[in-house]
C-alpha cells in the first residue's frame, strides 16, 4: 500500500501567539466564524452608534483584486471600509496595520488578526518587503488590500501627503485602484481618544482606476502617490461635510 | 455535583490537597535537582508550570459542577481535534470538519440532557450518547456523495471518522462521567490516575530506562518507564480507594490496568498518528507538554476504558 499524503497546517508546532502574528494566516474554522460574528456586530453598532451611510458602493462591485486607497484619522476608518464589503469575501480583505503598533501587545494582536484580518506592515523597515507580500496577495484574484497611503492616523483631520509605497505597489500592474473619503471620523474618534463618540461617519467611495500604463520609476510612483491624494481630496470636496 | 456539594465533598476534599500535596512534592524535587544536584531542570521546569495551570483549572471546573465540566470536556474535544485536523490536514476541508465539529457538540449535549421520556435514571442520555457515533459516520459517508467526488474522499472520511471516534466521543466519556453517582470519585481519579501515570513513566523511563518499548513510533518511550508506570498504576487504587469505596479487589486491578496500561497504549496511539504525519508535537498550545491533544492522550484511551468497566459491575447513576 503506497502511503497517505498528509497536508499539514504549516504552523502545527507554532504556539498560539505565533500563529496569531503569522502571515499569511492558515484558514480556520473558528476565527472565521468570529471574524463573520464581530463584523456583523460592527456593522450593527457602526449603523446605530454612528448612522454610518455609504456613497458609491457599486464601485466596490467586482470579483478581481482590489487596492482601496482612503485618508486615516481613526481606528474607525478601517472599520467602515470592511463594513463596507460584503461578508463572503471578508476573510480575503486585508487592511495594512502597522506591524509595530499592531502586532506587539497580546489583545492587539488578537483584534488585528482575528477581527480585522489584518495584514502586518513593517512601516519602518523593510518597507519593500511588506509591500512585495502585498504583491503577492493581489495576484491571487479576489484578494482586496486596504491601505492608508498617509502611513499614519492624521492628527488634525487634513488629508496629509501619501507615501510614494501605494505608488510602487500599483504602478505598472493591472489591478483596480479605488480611493475612498471616510467623513466623520476625526469627529468621532480621534488619535488619543478611547472610546467613539457617536458621531455621523460617511464613506465615499470613488471610481476605480488603474495604472498598469505607468512606469515603475522614482517619478511616476510619486506622481501616482499624489494623484491618488488628489482623487481622495475630490471626493472630500464633492461630498464632504455640508 | 455543585459547588456547594463540592464544598462538603469528602472525596473531592480529599483530592483537592492530594493535587496541591503532589505539586507541592513535584516542585520539590525538581527544586532539588536544580539546587542541590545543579541539573538542567529548565524544560522540566517548563512542563511543571503548565502541571500547575492545568491542575488550577481542573478542580475549578469539577469544581464548578456537571455542567461546566461538560461544557469543559467538549471544549478540550473540538480542541483536541482540531489540532489532529490541522495536523493531519483534514482542516482544509470544512464540510467533514464542521460534521466532526457538530458530532463532538451532539455527544456533549448527550451527556448534559436526560433521557426524554424519563426511562434512564438521573441526567445524561446513556443511550443515545454510545449511538453518537451511528449518526456521526453516517453524515460524514453522506459527505463525498452530496459533492459528487470521490477523489480523496476515503482518505478525508477516515480521517473524519477517526477524529471523531477517537477523540471527540472516546474522550466524551469524560464528560459522561459527570452524571455518575460517584461523580467525583470517578472524576478525580481517572484524571489524577492518568497523570500520576504520565509522570511515573517519564521518571521511570529518565532514570533506568535502556530498553525503546517501540523504537518505531516513540524513541523517548522505554520498557523501564512503561513497567514502572504500571507498577505505580496498580498501587494507586488502593492508595486512592476512598473514591470508589464499593469496588472489590478484581475491579480495582481492572482500574490500574486500564490507567497503567490504557494510558501508556493512548500516548503510544497518538505516537502513531503523529510519526505517521511527521510532526513532534500535535501543536504547541500548552508550554512544556506540547498541544492539548499531547496532553489528554492517555486520558482518551483510560477514560471510556473505565468508564465501561465501572459501568458494567455498578449502575453507573
Amino acid at each position: 500500500m503506497k502511503r497517505w499524503r498528509y497536508d499539514s497546517a504549516n504552523d502545527v508546532e507554532r504556539t498560539p501567539l505565533a500563529r496569531l502574528r503569522q502571515f499569511p494566516r492558515e484558514p480556520d474554522m473558528l476565527v472565521y466564524g468570529l471574524r463573520s460574528l464581530g463584523a456583523l456586530i460592527i456593522r450593527a453598532l457602526l449603523r446605530v452608534y454612528n448612522r454610518f451611510e455609504i456613497v458609491g458602493h457599486e464601485n466596490l462591485r467586482t470579483n478581481r483584486s482590489l487596492v482601496i486607497v482612503a485618508n486615516h484619522c481613526s481606528h474607525l476608518d478601517a472599520l467602515c471600509l470592511l463594513a463596507a464589503l460584503p461578508l463572503r469575501k471578508l476573510h480575503r480583505a486585508f487592511p495594512a496595520a502597522a506591524s509595530d503598533y499592531f502586532f506587539q501587545s497580546v489583545p492587539r494582536l488578537w483584534i488585528a488578526a482575528v477581527i480585522m484580518n489584518a495584514l502586518p506592515f513593517a512601516r519602518q523597515i523593510r518597507v519593500r518587503k511588506s509591500l512585495s507580500l502585498c504583491q503577492e496577495l493581489l495576484a491571487n484574484p479576489g484578494t482586496i488590500l486596504i491601505i492608508f497611503p498617509e502611513g499614519t492616523r492624521s492628527t488634525t483631520g487634513e488629508i496629509r501627503e501619501f507615501k510614494s509605497g501605494i505608488g510602487a505597489l500599483v504602478a505598472g500592474r493591472d489591478v483596480a485602484v479605488v480611493p475612498c473619503f471616510i467623513d466623520g471620523s476625526f469627529r468621532a474618534w480621534p488619535k488619543g481618544r478611547r472610546l467613539p463618540r457617536p458621531g455621523k461617519l460617511r464613506l465615499v467611495v470613488g471610481a476605480p482606476r488603474n495604472y498598469r500604463a505607468r512606469n515603475t520609476d522614482k517619478i511616476d510612483i510619486c506622481a501616482i502617490a499624489a494623484e491618488l491624494r488628489d482623487a481622495v481630496n475630490e471626493l472630500r470636496q464633492k461630498n464632504g461635510s455640508h | 455535583m455543585s459547588p456547594q456539594i463540592a464544598l462538603h465533598d469528602p472525596i473531592f476534599r480529599a483530592y483537592f490537597f492530594i493535587v496541591l500535596i503532589s505539586l507541592a512534592v513535584g516542585g520539590a524535587v525538581l527544586g532539588f535537582l536544580r539546587m542541590v544536584l545543579k541539573k538542567d531542570t529548565a524544560s522540566m521546569f517548563r512542563t511543571y508550570w503548565s502541571w500547575l495551570v492545568i491542575a488550577a483549572i481542573g478542580l475549578l471546573v469539577v469544581f464548578a459542577g456537571r455542567i461546566p465540566t461538560i461544557v469543559g470536556v467538549t471544549l478540550l474535544g473540538v480542541y483536541a481535534f482540531k489540532e489532529f485536523a490541522r495536523a493531519s490536514g483534514l482542516y482544509r476541508d470544512w464540510w467533514m470538519t464542521g460534521v466532526v465539529y457538530a458530532g463532538i457538540i451532539t455527544v456533549g449535549i448527550a451527556s448534559l440532557v436526560s433521557h426524554p421520556r424519563g426511562e434512564e435514571p438521573g441526567t445524561g442520555w446513556y443511550g443515545f450518547f454510545v449511538a453518537v457515533p451511528v449518526f456521526a459516520i453516517a453524515l460524514i459517508l453522506l459527505i463525498p456523495i452530496l459533492r459528487n467526488r470521490a477523489r480523496g474522499e476515503l482518505q478525508r472520511m477516515s480521517l473524519a471518522i477517526v477524529g471523531f471516534v477517537y477523540i471527540g466521543w472516546m474522550f466524551g466519556h469524560l464528560g459522561f462521567l459527570a452524571n455518575a453517582s460517584n461523580a467525583y470519585g470517578f472524576l478525580c481519579y481517572i484524571i489524577f490516575a492518568t497523570a500520576v501515570s504520565d509522570v511515573a513513566a517519564f521518571t521511570f523511563g529518565k532514570i533506568f530506562g535502556r530498553h525503546p518499548l517501540r523504537s518505531e513510533i516513540s524513541p523517548n518511550k522505554t520498557w523501564e518507564g512503561a513497567i514502572g508506570a504500571l507498577a505505580v498504576s496498580m498501587i494507586l487504587p488502593w492508595l486512592l480507594r476512598f473514591s470508589f469505596p464499593f469496588f472489590g479487589v478484581r475491579q480495582l486491578i481492572l482500574t490500574g490496568l486500564i490507567v497503567g496500561i490504557g494510558g501508556q497504549l493512548g500516548d503510544l496511539s497518538i505516537s502513531v498518528i503523529k510519526r505517521d504525519i511527521g510532526t513532534k508535537d500535535m501543536a504547541a498550545t500548552i508550554p512544556g507538554h506540547g498541544g492539548i491533544l499531547d496532553r489528554i492522550d492517555s486520558l482518551i484511551y483510560a477514560a471510556p476504558l473505565f468508564m465501561h468497566m465501572a459501568g458494567y459491575y455498578y449502575p453507573l447513576r
